[in-house]
């Protein structure tokens, strides 16, 4: 045998394994995946299902509401939204999004798969002033949420203007961004037109990532099912706020009897060391969330639920009174922040707001420091369950530039809007 | 400042692959043609050294190095002594202790939890490296290597393909193929393993080893700790057999997928680095296990500590039967293979056991031996065997994976 005739023996099968590779990944497959797949993802918080699209978009066509937040959503207490919502057989179910570290930013990236399938419907945010650091989003963070199809969704459909330039420079200064996508993010900062070549090397890219979403997104699910049905079991069998209450304080005081600041005794065994509480006392005493660029990405998500017209229910927790002390957060700053919040949110009409950023101190209201829990997961509940019996509609927003702006994003002394003056709230 | 290196474990991602497979294309073309272009496979070693050890994992680059200056002043001082004609045993044990002392602090180290030390110790893959070198302070002190060439000596000890986990090779094996260049023939050959080799470990370790230990084996362990912890006492549910054969399977594929990808590059350089595993779950006996199971190291156990050992003590006439000199060889072998693994119970209890499994299976061949005519041998006893041994080796697994600590304290 000539050699070039064994060097194509050899080499000729992996060169067709590759083609065939490339065949497969830019073939458009259609997928859809069965309803427990679909129960089994919006409870899993997994990142994958963050990235993805097909799975979020099956699941908001049948009847699944998100949930927007961070590492709070992982208090898995008996009262937790979706252990609730399965109980009472509820018209929704909540789709967890979001884990530690999922900021505005890359919460923003992760809403660009689901444009049409949240036209006209229901959003749920929790917001954790803890975002609102000086850098906003963290970009280590960030690399554990960056979705290059997204991002791809994000470059196809973008315009010029403030919010998607701005948009723009954000992802930039994620170091997980590189390559085509990095360059494509630049002409969007910079007002370009995407060239030919990028517009063709996305529209391709973002087929491969849309088969491997398909193809691989429902492995390794966080399997919480027997949790949830087991959790649910401890729920009192007919609905009442005072029922829960209850179950919620005997849980609360069964978790917390480890410790006086009211942490659940895992949380406080595993992650409050002695040495760490003794760096952490007093620690948090400069801590500012008044200004931080967090106002202009948080913009972001404002314009993407303005353009689907999604209707949002904002929710904006509270800290462990005990641990503020400890930590010496100031209780002040806080309350800014969240003053700060509220304005960007009433004046460009998004008003549906729970705000439980006062009630920190009410004995189990927290799961341990910084995360609802027990009660705190009741009032949400109190929030939430009125919201969704609002018939679906269009909802739509009067948005405005000005909060992208340094200006804003530094901005101090926000006066406090009163939520409870429906009136008054119209009237802005 | 926020430095961003790009840092890449070996054989990890697809990533790792493409960069390794475009750098070594000047190499293959070279051997093709009949040219070893030395020059450039170290500058192109060296890259690929600096890539694992650099950002983040810096301090491991720099314990590499304080190592290699440490361990070449020992062997040298060592040729020098040799090559003055003496060959003393207490200088020769002498060499052997403080070869592998830097490992045996990296191992007693590494057995407190992390925080009670404030630096980083030890490199990825000291323990391969040390064995190497030992290895060659012994043959040298048995005069099989007279002469050990410094820059050789360098690129053996660093070869980058098997610098992580093995296989371990051997100086003299590795010299002959380093300085001699394959016939176009022979290299393609060589190429033809290389790929073959290349696919099966991609086969081995990225869809069947995650299969086994990405995907399953965590819902296992959460199901046999969940339903362990109900049921008190000692814990055990069908669920941990689940987990044995799991986790034996995922070491498997995982470990010889990568021993695999191991031996593909070093094919692609002409250099015939050892095979690491032979089908070891068809072995008939835990002694054919351990010729067919993470090969390199059990030939260099065998090699290094058994035989010396043996020898050792037969030349002092230290046991009467030659039965018992063998089991307390074995003892000694799989304990300090126990050890080396890390200084767990686990680890020790697992060498313990092997041990034990290999001196039973020679009291076995030996009770077989003299009664050679009433006990059958036929098709169904040899696939007992096969059966018996493969559920002996994935228990020592289930001892080996720490899950059972695990189970009962809580801890791994």
């Amino acid at each position: 045998m000539s050699n070039k005739r064994r060097l194509w023996q050899i080499f000729g099968p992996v060169l067709c394994a590759f083609i065939l590779l490339l065949v497969v990944f830019l073939i458009p497959w259609e997928k859809t995946f069965s309803k427990q797949t679909i129960y089994e993802a919006a409870a899993s918080q997994n990142t994958t299902v963050f990235k993805g699209s097909t799975m979020k978009q099956e699941a908001f066509d049948e009847g699944y509401v998100p949930f927007y937040g961070s590492s709070e959503l992982s208090r898995f207490d008996p009262l937790h939204p979706s252990i609730i919502a399965e109980k009472y057989q509820r018209n929704y179910r909540p789709f967890l999004l979001g884990g530690p570290g999922s900021q505005s930013l890359a919460q923003f990236l992760g809403m660009q798969g689901t444009v049409k399938q949240l036209r006209n419907k229901k959003a749920v945010v929790i917001i954790s002033p803890q975002w609102f650091t000086k850098r906003g989003q963290d970009p280590n963070a960030f690399a554990l949420y960056y979705s290059p199809l997204q991002a791809c969704n994000f470059l196809l459909s973008a315009k010029n203007n403030v919010a998607d330039r701005y948009a723009a420079k954000r992802f930039l200064e994620m170091p997980d961004v590189k390559g085509e996508i990095k360059n494509s993010f630049k002409q969007i900062a910079e007002g370009k037109k995407l060239t030919t070549f990028q517009k063709f090397y996305l529209e391709n890219r973002r087929q491969m990532l849309r088969n491997e979403d398909n193809f691989f997104s429902s492995f390794q699910l966080r399997d919480r099912v027997n949790k949830i049905h087991q959790r649910a079991k401890i729920l009192p069998s007919a609905y009442s706020v005072k029922a829960l209450n209850r179950v919620a304080k005997e849980q609360a005081e069964m978790h917390t009897n480890s410790n006086n600041l009211g942490i659940d005794n895992t949380f406080y065994r595993t992650r409050l060391s002695k040495k760490v509480l003794k760096r952490l006392k007093g620690s948090q005493r400069n801590f500012d969330y008044v200004h931080s660029v967090e106002y202009g990405d948080f913009q972001l998500m404002l314009e993407q639920f303005a353009k689907q017209h999604t209707n949002v229910l904002f929710i904006i927790p509270p800290i462990n009174g005990k641990w503020m002390k400890y930590t010496g957060l100031s209780s002040k700053m806080y309350q800014e922040s969240v003053a700060k919040m509220e304005h960007q949110l009433t004046s460009q009409g998004f008003e549906n707001i729970a705000d439980l950023s006062r009630r920190g101190s009410e004995k189990y209201f927290m799961e341990d420091t910084i995360h609802l829990g027990w009660r705190g997961w009741v009032a949400v509940d109190q929030a939430v369950r009125p919201f969704m019996k609002q018939p679906n509609e269009r909802y739509n927003y009067d948005l405005s530039n000005y909060y992208f702006s340094k200006k804003w994003q530094n901005k101090d002394n926000v006066k406090r809007i009163n939520l409870t003056d429906k009136e008054r709230l119209k009237a802005k | 400042m926020n430095f961003n290196f790009i840092n890449l474990q070996p054989y990890s991602n697809p990533q790792y692959f493409i960069y390794l497979m475009i750098a070594l294309v000047p190499i293959i073309v070279g051997l093709y043609f009949g040219h070893r272009l030395k020059t450039y496979e170290a500058v192109f070693s060296l890259v690929f050294l600096f890539l694992i050890f650099d950002g983040s994992h810096w301090q491991q680059g720099v314990n590499l190095l304080i190592w290699l200056v440490y361990e070449f002043a020992l062997t040298f001082g060592y040729q020098y002594y040799r090559h003055h004609g003496k060959n003393k045993t207490w200088v020769f044990c002498l060499a052997v202790i403080l070869a592998i002392i830097p490992l045996v602090a990296v191992k007693y180290l590494t057995a407190f939890p992390d925080n009670s030390i404030g630096f980083v110790i030890g490199f990825l893959g000291i323990s391969y490296v040390t064995f190497k070198t030992v290895q060659v302070i012994m043959e040298m002190r048995d005069g099989a290597i007279k002469q050990v060439d410094p820059i050789t000596y360098a690129r053996f000890l660093l070869f980058f393909p098997t610098i992580s986990s093995g296989p371990i090779d051997r100086y003299r094996r590795f010299k002959k193929d380093y300085d001699k260049v394959p016939t176009r023939d022979a290299y393609i050959t060589d190429l033809q393993y290389a790929v073959r080799y290349l696919f099966q470990g991609f086969l081995y370790k990225f869809v069947i080893g995650w299969f086994f230990g990405t995907y399953w084996l965590p819902k296992i362990s959460a199901a046999a700790l969940a339903v362990g912890n109900a049921n008190g006492g000692l814990k055990l549910s069908w669920w941990v057999l689940a987990y044995m054969y799991c986790y034996s399977m995922y070491l498997f594929f995982d470990f010889a997928g990568y021993s695999l990808f191991a031996v593909s590059i070093s094919y692609f350089m002409g250099i015939h680095t050892p095979m690491n595993f032979n089908m070891p779950f068809i072995s008939k006996n835990i002694k054919d296990f351990w010729n067919r199971w993470h090969m390199t190291l059990s030939f260099w156990f065998r090699d290094y500590i058994y035989m010396r050992f043996t020898f050792f003590a037969m030349k002092k006439k230290l046991f009467k039967k030659r039965i018992r000199l063998s089991q307390v060889s074995y003892f000694l072998l799989f304990l300090i293979m126990g050890f080396w693994h890390g200084l767990t119970w686990y680890y020790i209890v697992y060498g313990i056991f092997h041990a034990s499994a290999i001196c039973i299976n020679d009291m076995w061949l030996r009770f077989k031996r003299k009664h050679r005519k009433q006990i059958p041998h036929n098709k169904f006893t040899k696939w007992f065997a096969i059966f018996l041994t493969f559920n002996v080796v994935c228990f020592s697994f289930l001892i080996f994976s720490g899950f059972l600590s695990q189970l009962w304290f809580g801890w791994k």
